[in-house]
């Protein structure tokens, strides 16, 4: 027998379960009935491709911040609803970083629909800046729509991750400066914003293809 | 109001700690250069090793055994999935990103604090594994190599209070009643983030 196939077949037949290995690190952090509580929810969100990493953190913050079981669950279950919505509009190709910045986007207020409509304008860029920038951005203050549309709006005219994200800085310092959140956004837009200045001169990586 | 974070001095401090380092041009080119140059290392030679092709005699009882070795980690890996996913299997698992990490420097301002602690969705919220390190006029500051992602995370301060990060966007739901923020991976350079207390 060849020792390269024998190798490759070892490593394929190892036993890999990252789901169960995420939940163990729930052992000795939360108390048994909390637990297993969890572990329901991550077993049953897997079949609709929701990871078990962001759901065990999430159950590990609210251990961290001294809460108790039944809020802990909850919080679970909400942000696996949240993760699973995202994923039907991501669709199953999605990474997780992805996934969870759409998680967060679709709490923030951002509607799934507008998401998979992203999703189908750019099969194969990946959507976790623009998603994270729109939840930051309602964090802020600004409304779910203007944000949505603010991103989708520069993703069309190819703008960098790195833009993005400096477009959200913009925003954020004109809403300390006192301008309401939904104008900052749309000033900014209208106005530009500073463009990177870190990227060398034909740099393309993470820009988006510009579309009609 | 004022805060410690608004001395000119300290908020100066502040920026700079926050400021991503940047490599010079052509550093990684001299780098992967010196590496070509060095001598194959001793993991280099068992990979080149295991890749050469061999041929391996075995008895009809040392097949056998080794088939049966083969099923039973092949069942003992099915056994472990299925005991956590009875429901069976979804949508294909995402892909990983591909992504080298990035440093991040994450800063705070607390000049009273006798411990600041960073925790998150990257320490599965420990609070212990990441402690900050106090530098001039309260400034504390921890390095963290994060790979592309979204995490939530807080400042601990001297043990027990959690503190939302004034310079980074806050955690969409306020799930548990304590302040969280928010950074965001991305694939290229590093961010920093950062506020005062």
């Amino acid at each position: 027998m060849n020792v390269r196939k024998l190798t490759f077949a070892l490593l394929l037949a190892a036993p890999a379960s990252p789901a169960r290995a995420q939940v163990e690190r729930l052992t000795g952090r939360v108390d048994e009935a909390t637990r297993a509580a969890v572990v329901a929810v991550v077993d049953s969100s897997r079949s609709a491709g929701v990871p078990a990493v962001p759901l065990v953190n999430k159950a590990l913050e609210g251990a961290s911040k001294g809460a108790d079981g039944a809020r802990i669950v909850a919080a679970v279950r909400a942000l696996a609803a949240d993760l699973g919505r995202a994923r039907a509009a991501l669709g199953p190709a999605a990474s997780d970083p992805e996934l969870v910045a759409g998680g967060a986007a679709v709490r923030a207020g951002v509607s799934p629909a507008f998401i998979g409509t992203l999703r189908a304008r750019y099969p194969r860029e990946p959507l976790m800046v623009p998603l994270a920038v729109m939840a930051d951005l309602v964090a802020r203050g600004v409304p779910a729509d203007t944000a949505a549309e603010s991103v989708a709006s520069l993703m069309r005219e190819g703008v960098r991750d790195a833009d993005l994200v400096a477009f959200r800085q913009s925003v954020e310092r004109d809403i300390a400066l006192g301008a309401p959140a939904g104008g900052a956004a749309a000033v900014r837009l209208l106005t530009g914003t500073p463009t990177t200045s870190t990227l060398t001169p034909g740099d393309n990586t993470n820009r988006l293809p510009r579309k009609p | 109001m004022t805060g410690p974070g608004d001395d000119p001095l300290i908020a100066r401090l502040a920026a700079e700690l926050r400021r991503a380092p940047v490599a010079r041009p052509g550093f990684d080119a001299r780098v992967m250069a010196a590496v070509r140059r060095a001598p194959a290392s001793l993991p280099s030679r068992a990979w080149t090793w295991l890749r050469e092709e061999r041929t391996l005699a075995l008895s009809p009882l040392g097949g056998a055994a080794m088939a049966a070795v083969l099923a039973g980690v092949v069942i003992a890996g099915v056994w472990g999935a299925g005991r956590l996913s009875p429901a069976g299997s979804g949508p294909a698992p995402a892909s990983p990103v591909a992504a080298a990490p990035s440093v991040v420097t994450f800063v705070l301002v607390a000049p009273q604090a006798r411990s600041v602690a960073l925790a998150g969705d990257f320490d599965g919220w420990d609070g212990s594994r990441l402690p900050m390190r106090r530098g001039t006029a309260g400034i504390w500051t921890v390095n963290v190599p994060l790979a592309p992602g979204r995490y939530d995370y807080a400042f601990v301060v001297d043990g027990r209070r959690f503190v939302a990060d004034p310079a980074a966007p806050p955690a969409t739901g306020d799930d548990f009643g304590r302040p969280t923020s928010v950074v965001t991976v991305g694939g290229g350079a590093a961010r920093a983030a950062g506020g005062s207390l």
